[in-house]
């Protein structure tokens, strides 16, 4: 299951699927009356014949690797979604900080002292931001 | 000479002390504004759009177009340097970013800011001369006229992509169903929304944008772990001559293309960047280097998305009908300052929309002078480590997404698409189709559906009607021309390599 081409495929019609199953659960209509569930359809059932097709041609084809690097992006993820939910329940600059010191474990080198000056540097540019254009940002 | 006579009018208004100052100021802040990954020209004019309230009219509507320009340019900026996009910036990810890989940074910018001018310019003439007649041009098309351009727009796509015509096709077709979440027009149902509430206005622009292309590229960048610092010594700004030279042409070409296109309903700047680029990977005499950080992929594209940006404003101003959300924000600035934009907006109010037309070039001139000498200082931004840099990076799509509708919900959408354009990135997936299906996806939906009721459901009046039977057999030469060329290929290639 590394084929990169294979993936690919089914990757596509995976979503194909995952948008046409759903497009079921809503009226379809008929062609002079389409629904709200219609073109949904419709664009799903050609992407998944685009995917399957393109699934069963890496068949035929040499595979290629595929390089996935779980680490990195859950860490991303993990800084954006806690940086959300900080900004949500503490306030912003909470928020800041946690972006800051979660995102940076991806890099290359870890240091607690330059972490605490990007932070302090970003919540003064949010605080520009605020004053400065009128953004609302709930800061704290 | 009704032209000059009237263009003489516009430069009589524009050019005074007052109105070239509203005129500066929004090109300076536009600039700045749209510079900070995040902020594309939508959002930088719904931030400024206060600011002009306590101004008179004809400078407001002045000042306001100067900040749309500036937003773009600067939006550009960011897409060429750390390939964070926006609607009016995907196609100069492609070439521009791949020219700042190579340390032509300097090199990217000023031919972007040269080709803006030029496409500004020509737009312009085509804006002052054509303006009155060409509104009723958009009138004639229906909806499955539509229908069939946003197809054509497709398929042009497949020309950008890296990778192959079913990829790009496919990518399209993800966008279109991702511009599916949220409330159907036509009957109110809330689709695909998975019970959520925020999801009922659809997933925004912003989100997809940053997510598909800036945090993807940023968790790219991490996994290869390589500290990236192109520039060490000098950067060079000027180009030579024969750098120069190639400029002109694929800008002549990208700013005849955006007017045209930037004239049509759903047109506009997004499908003129792609066609210009498509046009000038077919017929540029660097073909061969497109696509690899060419010259002439940041010239037609950005030439093109000027001309189009500036040409966008003649169906909101002579038929009243906005073609883009940035376009729906002017007519509302327009509404707020008691002017209907519309047929009779020429009659009634000349002094604004002569002095409207001749302070977008005044405009043009401002980003030039003030670009060429500021893209140092831009560049200054490569000297941060990159350890410092993408935390940074994050913090401003964060701060991007958060403030279009001042939702942290939208924040967690970012992360999501992140998640996807990463995926993508790593199958090797082109992710700027989708984009372009994502926002011509609603209006496709809404015009092919109008075009089946109107035809009770006969599919023939995609080929009946003058303008969409065009259309539909130039997409259709274009398919048999696509196979022509992939058999071929593939014969060549096993004659080359018998196994």
């Amino acid at each position: 299951m590394k084929d990169r081409n294979l993936l690919k495929g089914l990757f596509l019609a995976a979503v194909a699927v995952i948008f046409g199953v759903g497009a079921t659960r809503y009226d379809i209509g008929h062609v002079e009356r389409a629904g709200p569930g219609f073109f949904p359809l419709m664009v799903s059932s050609f992407l998944f014949l685009l995917g399957a097709g393109m699934a069963v041609r890496s068949r035929f084809m040499k595979p290629e690797a595929i390089y996935f690097n779980v680490k990195n992006i859950a860490i991303i993820m993990g800084s954006l979604a806690g940086f959300a939910a900080f900004s949500h329940y503490v306030n912003m600059i909470s928020g800041i900080v946690f972006l800051v010191f979660v995102s940076t474990l991806a890099g290359t080198s870890y240091s607690i002292r330059r972490n605490a000056i990007i932070s302090a540097v970003l919540v003064a540019i949010a605080f520009v931001f605020q004053r400065g254009l009128g953004l609302q940002l709930p800061l704290y | 000479m009704e032209i000059i006579h009237n263009l003489a009018f516009g430069f009589g208004h524009a050019l005074t002390l007052h109105n070239l100052m509203f005129c500066a100021i929004g090109c300076v802040v536009g600039t700045f504004v749209g510079l900070l990954p995040g902020l594309g020209p939508l959002a930088t004019i719904s931030l400024l759009l206060p600011l002009t309230f306590s101004i008179d009219t004809g400078g407001a509507l002045i000042m306001l177009a100067g900040i749309y320009y500036g937003a773009q340019y600067g939006d550009s900026v960011s897409a060429i340097t750390m390939k964070i996009p926006h609607a009016s910036s995907i196609v100069a990810c492609i070439d521009g970013y791949q020219m700042t890989l190579k340390g032509k940074t300097g090199l990217a910018l000023f031919t972007a800011g040269v080709s803006s001018f030029i496409g500004g310019t020509v737009a312009i003439v085509v804006l002052a001369a054509l303006a009155p007649a060409l509104g009723e041009v958009a009138l004639k098309f229906g909806p499955a006229d539509y229908t069939a351009l946003m197809l054509f727009g497709f398929v042009c796509v497949s020309f950008v992509t890296t990778g192959s015509l079913l990829d790009g096709l496919a990518m399209c077709m993800v966008g279109v169903l991702l511009g599916q979440i949220g409330t159907d027009v036509n009957s109110g149902v809330a689709r695909y929304t998975l019970g959520l509430p925020f999801l009922m206005d659809g997933v925004g622009l912003v989100s997809v944008a940053l997510g598909c292309f800036g945090i993807a590229e940023i968790t790219k960048n991490l996994d290869s772990r390589e500290e990236r610092t192109p520039f060490s010594g000098k950067i060079k700004l000027m180009p030579t001559w024969p750098e120069f030279k190639r400029i002109i042409p694929s800008a002549l070409r990208g700013s005849v293309v955006g007017s045209f296109l930037g004239i049509l309903p759903g047109g506009g700047p997004v499908i003129a960047q792609f066609a210009a680029y498509a046009i000038d990977r077919k017929v540029s005499k660097y073909k061969d280097e497109i696509g690899t950080g060419a010259i002439e992929g940041v010239a037609g594209q950005a030439a093109a998305d000027e001309a189009a940006a500036r040409t966008s404003f003649i169906p909101l101003m002579s038929i009243g009908i906005p073609e883009n959300a940035v376009m729906a924000l002017m007519m509302g600035a327009f509404i707020i300052k008691g002017i209907q934009p519309g047929p009779n907006m020429i009659a009634q109010h000349p002094d604004l929309f002569w002095g409207l037309v001749a302070s977008m070039w005044i405009g043009n001139c401002f980003l030039l002078i003030l670009n060429v000498p500021m893209v140092r200082y831009l560049l200054s931004i490569f000297k941060i480590p990159y350890v410092v840099l993408f935390p940074a990076i994050l913090f401003f799509c964060c701060v991007g997404t958060y403030s279009v509708n001042n939702s942290l919900e939208d924040v967690f959408v970012t992360a999501a698409f992140g998640l996807m354009g990463y995926v993508m990135l790593r199958l090797s997936l082109d992710p700027a189709p989708l984009m372009l299906g994502f926002i011509l996806g609603p209006m496709l939906e809404e015009n092919f559906r109008r075009s089946l009721l109107l035809s009770r459901g006969s599919f023939t009046v995609f080929m009946a009607r003058p303008i969409s039977g065009t259309l539909m057999s130039l997409i259709a030469l274009f398919v048999v021309w696509q196979m022509t060329v992939f058999v071929r290929d593939v014969r060549k290639a096993r004659r080359l390599a018998p196994a």
